[in-house]
């Protein structure tokens, strides 16, 4: 049976899509709010993401929502918040084994939604505020997560590289927010923050699994019935543009190994030109850095590229031992000259083509991918299935990608290294 | 080729797959399922870091080889005499890799289109070594690379100074790549010797799940595969006392908050009393500190844990712990009282309506793995990798009683053989 979409427009400025394919096992149900990146109230809403998964009015403790939970067959349910370009994205989701599966056809789904819709509209609320001590408890470990960025090297270089690549724009903030802002807050802003999210937000809602959506969209539709909206529109990210002198920032830390992020940006309308170009470039295991920055020279572990079509910016990351980051730096740029010449064979385009067509075709095999992949279709207006975006790539010509490799620049190159002196 | 193609069924879960013995002594299990576009397949030898002291009916004398070999040796797989595998698999559009792990080394791809091309592939270059002196010795500084990654790993290293703090003797205590100066020791003849020894048929499984049809996978493996003979292997650790070495181990990095594992360390299981073994530790786990317990929610509202808090059963061959791990300005306070609840319990029992509840989450979760393809095909190479089948921890945990549970907590969490790892942040 093939994936059945429905979407239909519930409220003012809220979405529901529906991704219907009965041989899934589960059901995955996802509120997202989506709004402008902002330094002020980027912590604010990382915490309430976090505070409205813990519990709601009815199940004010964590141990009551879990025991809820787990007499649903053990469902899950998680807040979170997300970055997509300079917007961004508090999602609070929920998935369970479909009703069928269970041992009385027990009409779980639809219970789990009431459970998800009340952590969202109707969370632990005490005089005027969120629960205070719960939401400190949630403000900690929002702390925590930010603190923690440092344990994973690649992902905190990275993080770091932002900051300078986006010096000045929305995107060079994390989903998370800063340490700072995280520390000033309380429940009481939380709680009144809270009520422009629900009235203000972009609202996108799925569901993808095998169950009955019907089911899902009444309960959806019912909840939301009763909030009131004033919806300000949609968030949406610019590309960003590209220092007039690229800049070379390093920072220390007591590391093994250095790691170096190279950032790129590009004007390049033809974001299907880029990513196909990025493919052969820098994102498999044949592409250009892999096979000469890590095969032939044995420079690196790791050393690949990834491109943020909002932003237009293509990044390349790579753990590199101290002494050889100038001859890993010197390969990389060899390797986009070579992209910029045109020195890649036709085997290579249609080699990158297929592991991209792959990619792109798998995502029909997971609820949660599918939700994504339209959550991300939503977010630039668009309804394109992955079949769409795979003709799109295969309308792609040596020209287009040449052209895509010229237009970029480089804009900031980022290293994180040990502090002392000689390794 | 004559064999049998025997369907396994399960009638709880309403799921089947095929499990043949081909001739040359693979095992081969295929799981059909209808219209997914993606197939999953994974072809694996039971070889991995932790054997690194084996025999067979060519060798006089046990042989021992250095740490990393077999993480070494699936590197190395890769490259083919002209090519390197992954510019074959460029060809096909599947997405190819390996991992090597304490116990066993897998080779895999995921694919939408071309599968017949993507499994020749795979046969074929995980049964033709090609191992120069100049090759092997290209590959230190790649490996080199990576285990110094790993060295920054406040995670990875949390985890193995715990390890290192419950073993002796096992090999499970040395990290899955070795040293570097290990691993400066590999040459092609060894890589030849470990080759010959474990990537024999007899010693490998075939999983492959998804979009596929039983046939087309079998007249594949009919085309590909080599005869073997048997060359009665036998790998063998060194004697492991049932105490451990050290009940602490800390070590300064670069972090913000202190990382933790607490492990205790039991009797090593196999077969179907490793499966009985897992899931009853498993829910034995989940009754103590998951979400839903008291435990959670007083250290979590003590501020004593995050929701990086999480618990994990940890076997193989000749080893066994259970983990307890996470993040917590006080580690030492998380220990005590995950001690204090354990004793608690001993004496007071567990609650008889959680453990209902679990038991229905561990349905789920299982019913959850089947939804998708490569959970599919991981379980069924796991399975058979254990000597058991993949139905069995659903069936396992169907027929667990509170008793088994209870007598779980005595043999799996004595407090005397317990070791806690931190990693604290450099002041």
């Amino acid at each position: 049976m093939a994936l059945k979409y429905s979407h239909e427009e519930i409220g003012e400025g809220i979405n529901f899509t529906s991704l219907v394919d009965s041989r899934f096992k589960t059901n995955y149900i996802t509120i997202n709010l989506i709004t402008d990146l902002n330094k002020e109230k980027a912590a604010l809403n990382a915490a309430t993401a976090i505070f409205l998964s813990k519990g709601n009015n009815k199940y004010k403790t964590i141990s009551e929502l879990n025991k809820k939970l787990a007499s649903l067959y053990g469902a899950n349910l998680a807040g979170d918040v997300f970055k997509l370009g300079d917007s961004q994205g508090i999602s609070l989701s929920a998935s369970c084994i479909v009703d069928r599966y269970t041992f009385n056809n027990e009409k779980i789904t639809e219970e789990l939604t009431k459970v998800l819709t009340g952590c969202l509209l109707e969370p632990n609320v005490e005089n005027g505020s969120f629960n205070e001590k719960a939401f400190n408890l949630c403000r900690q470990e929002l702390i925590d997560d930010i603190d923690a960025e440092i344990n994973d090297k690649r992902t905190y270089a990275v993080i770091q590289a932002c900051k300078e690549v986006f010096k000045g724009e929305p995107a060079a903030l994390t989903s998370h927010g800063d340490k700072e802002s995280a520390e000033k807050l309380n429940a009481k802003d939380a709680y009144e923050q809270y009520k422009k999210v629900i009235s203000e937000y972009q609202i996108e809602i799925f569901f993808a699994g095998g169950g009955n959506g019907n089911e899902v969209k009444a309960v959806i539709k019912e909840a939301f019935s009763k909030i009131n909206r004033n919806y300000v529109g949609k968030s949406t990210s610019h590309k960003s543009s590209v220092k007039s002198e690229v800049s070379e920032k390093e920072i220390n830390l007591d590391v093994v190994q250095s790691k170096m992020v190279m950032a790129f940006k590009t004007n390049d309308e033809n974001k299907h030109a880029v990513i196909l170009m990025n493919a052969i470039f820098g994102t498999t295991p044949f592409s250009k850095l892999f096979a000469n920055v890590r095969e032939k020279l044995s420079l690196c572990y790791y050393c690949s590229s990834m491109y943020d079509e909002r932003k237009g910016v293509l990044l390349v990351d790579s753990g590199v031992e101290k002494e050889n980051i100038g001859k890993a730096k010197a390969e990389i740029l060899n390797q986009v000259k070579q992209m910029q010449e045109g020195n890649f064979t036709d085997e290579e385009i249609k080699n990158a083509g297929l592991s991209l067509v792959n990619m792109i075709k798998t995502v029909n095999d997971s609820a949660y991918s599918l939700a994504n992949w339209y959550m991300k279709q939503r977010y630039i207006d668009k309804n394109n299935t992955p079949e769409e975006e795979i003709e799109k790539l295969k309308n792609v010509t040596r020209e287009d990608i040449i052209a895509a490799a010229k237009s970029l620049k480089l804009d900031t190159v980022f290293v994180l290294t040990d502090k002392g002196g000689e390794n | 080729m004559n064999y049998e193609k025997k369907l396994i069924r399960n009638e709880r879960s309403n799921e089947q797959y095929y499990c043949i013995e081909h001739p040359t002594g693979l095992k081969i299990v295929v799981w059909e399922m209808a219209n997914y576009s993606t197939c999953h397949a994974l072809f694996g030898t039971k070889y991995g870091s932790i054997n690194t002291m084996f025999k067979t009916n060519k060798d006089k004398d046990y042989v021992k080889v250095p740490e990393g070999i077999a993480h070494y040796l699936e590197h190395k797989l890769f490259e083919n005499e002209d090519c390197d595998v992954f510019s074959l698999y460029a060809k096909t559009g599947a997405s190819a890799n390996a991992y090597t792990s304490f116990d066993k080394t897998c080779y895999l791809f995921s694919c939408t289109d071309n599968f017949d091309d993507s499994l020749r592939i795979l046969l074929d270059f995980v049964q033709k070594p090609y191992f120069t002196k100049e090759t092997v010795e290209k590959e230190q500084g790649i490996i080199g690379q990576e285990i110094r990654m790993y060295d920054d790993n406040a995670g990875w290293r949390v985890f193995f100074n715990m390890l290192a703090g419950l073993y002796h003797n096992h090999p499970v205590k040395i990290d899955i790549a070795g040293t570097v100066e290990s691993i400066a020791k590999i040459d092609s003849d060894l890589l030849y010797k470990c080759y010959n020894t474990f990537y024999n048929l007899k010693n490998m499984v075939l999983s492959i799940a998804g979009n596929v049809k039983v046939d087309d996978v079998l007249k594949i493996c009919d085309e590909m595969l080599k005869p073997c003979e048997n060359l009665e292997l036998k790998t063998v650790f060194e004697d492991e006392p049932e105490t451990v070495v050290e009940k602490e181990v800390t070590q300064n990095l670069q972090v913000a908050t202190p990382l933790f594992n607490i492990g205790f360390k039991s009797k090593p299981e196999s077969g179907i009393d490793l499966i009985k073994a897992e899931v009853e530790t498993n829910i034995v786990l989940s009754l103590l500190c998951d979400e839903s317990s008291n435990l959670y929610k007083e250290m979590y509202e003590d501020g004593l844990i995050n929701s990086e808090f999480a618990t994990e059963v940890f076997n193989g061959d000749g080893y066994f712990c259970s983990i307890f791990e996470g993040e917590s300005k006080n580690p030492k306070e998380v220990f005590s009282r995950i001690n204090d609840e354990i004793e608690r319990v001993k004496v007071e029992g567990f609650d008889e309506e959680r453990f209902e509840l679990i038991k229905k989450s561990y349905y789920g979760s299982q019913i959850r793995g089947y939804n998708n393809v490569e959970a599919v095909a991981t379980s069924m190479i796991n399975a058979y990798m254990s000597g058991v089948t993949p139905f069995d921890v659903i069936e396992t945990a169907a027929n667990v009683t509170l008793k088994d549970v209870y007598n779980r907590l005595f043999k799996q969490f004595n407090k005397e053989n317990t070791t806690i790892s931190i990693v604290n942040p450099i002041e």
